[in-house]
């Protein structure tokens, strides 16, 4: 299991199109993936799960992954969260 | 191996007899000659010849349908039966594929045999030239439009038509036959011959063979129509969306908002083009139910995906609101 702290940078948050990016990519591992935010548990390859957490720009993340692909994953995804889902 | 629509083609020409046969009832046709039922079509407009018996040839577009209409018959009139001859004559100086004379007019003999002469055949129909250029015109529109044969099953689903495609072996007559038992109905299945209508309008029909016979893997042919009863088929539809079935891939992307519409072009048409993964235990049937519905809400004006995105930006906007229970319960309220 792995986890990491990530934090939302760009301006409009983790709206409808970063939020399709983010479950898109995760579909691609076998790992479980998971968000934490503000007492909530949410599936991080659910669209809906991760649109309902409504993350804006500076607000914290947990994430949480467990599987064999964990590793490339876990850094493939919080890749995508420090480029602000190449957004402004 | 994504899905490619079939080869476009083209009919190069109709017989006149073709029309013939085709026309004589809507148009209520009656042959003044009996010559010249072989002569090629091959042009959807027509023509209407008044300059061109005016003596005026340059641009005649002889090889068209020619009506003659009131203004034609009564500038005939108006002149000595030599001249109008020799008007009437300038006209065979070109090949061309047929008279039709509108409004009850009738031809001189001398005339007709001339047409008769040079293999010319000539119809008469009581229809005024507005109708009947408008029923010959959309006849002749329909039979050179661009065609194409593609391999799939088309239904109508509460009235939105759904274009099934996808490897063979996939599913998609076990699809449509389920749709058809919940009540929608068959145009075609396995050969779906699609015509583009006007600009931009496709519409779908069964091949006059096939029509509403489809093959169950493991049962054979069954015909539609007897088992299911007249309300189940249908004998074309406008081609609305085409649903793609696919084997599901981790690696395969599919779309998960349905915020980045795609199409697909289908006879040079940008047609809405769903991909759907298939994998045991799904249930196609009600999918399919429910893209027919989106598509009409969309139609309607409410596209589900962007109001969704917008509520979510308005709810990233203000900070403090977030996750927020649907509804606050009442105080002993245990419903």
């Amino acid at each position: 299991m792995i986890e990491k702290t990530v934090t939302i940078k760009n301006r409009a948050g983790l709206h409808t199109r970063p939020a399709a990016a983010l479950v898109k990519l995760a579909a691609k591992f076998q790992s479980e993936f998971f968000i934490f935010k503000d007492g909530m548990e949410i599936n991080g390859k659910s669209i809906i799960g991760v649109m309902t957490l409504a993350a804006e720009q500076g607000s914290t993340l947990l994430l949480k992954f467990v599987g064999e692909d964990e590793e490339i994953s876990s850094k493939e995804i919080v890749g995508l969260f420090e480029r602000g889902f190449d957004e402004a | 191996m994504s899905f490619k629509p079939g080869k476009e083609i083209r009919k190069e020409y109709i017989t006149v007899g073709f029309l013939y046969e085709a026309l004589k009832g809507r148009l209520k046709l009656e042959t003044v000659t009996n010559v010249g039922f072989e002569n090629h079509i091959n042009d959807k407009n027509l023509h209407r010849p008044g300059l061109a018996l005016a003596g005026y040839v340059a641009l005649f577009t002889y090889h068209r349908v020619q009506v003659f209409g009131n203004t034609e018959m009564r500038y005939l009139q108006s002149m000595p039966l030599e001249k109008r001859i020799e008007s009437f004559g300038t006209l065979f100086k070109f090949q061309i594929p047929c008279i039709i004379i509108t409004d009850n007019n009738t031809m001189d003999v001398e005339l007709v045999k001339i047409a008769s002469d040079h293999n010319v055949p000539v119809f008469r129909t009581p229809l005024e030239t507005t109708k009947a250029i408008y029923f010959l015109g959309d006849f002749l529109d329909d039979q050179f439009s661009p065609q194409a044969s593609i391999h799939g099953s088309f239904v109508d689903v509460y009235g939105v038509g759904l274009l099934f495609v996808g490897r063979s072996g996939i599913g998609k007559s076990e699809i449509t036959l389920d749709l058809i038992e919940r009540g929608h109905r068959l145009v075609a299945d396995d050969v779906v011959s699609i015509t583009r209508k006007g600009e931009g309008i496709l519409m779908g029909a069964g091949t006059d063979l096939v029509k509403h016979f489809m093959e169950i893997r493991g049962l054979g042919i069954i015909d539609v129509r007897s088992i299911f009863g007249i309300r189940s088929i249908r004998f074309q539809k406008r081609v609305e969306v085409v649903v793609e079935l696919m084997e599901w891939k981790a690696d395969a992307e599919f779309t998960r908002t349905g915020l980045d519409e795609s199409t697909i072009p289908i006879l040079e048409v940008e047609t809405p083009h769903v991909k759907l993964p298939i994998f045991p235990g799904k249930n196609i049937t009600v999918i399919a139910e429910v893209i027919a519905l989106n598509y009409l809400l969309k139609h309607y004006g409410y596209d589900a995906a962007q109001e969704f995105a917008k509520k979510l930006e308005k709810v990233i906007a203000q900070k403090s609101q977030k996750n927020k229970r649907a509804i606050d319960y009442f105080e002993h309220d245990f419903e």
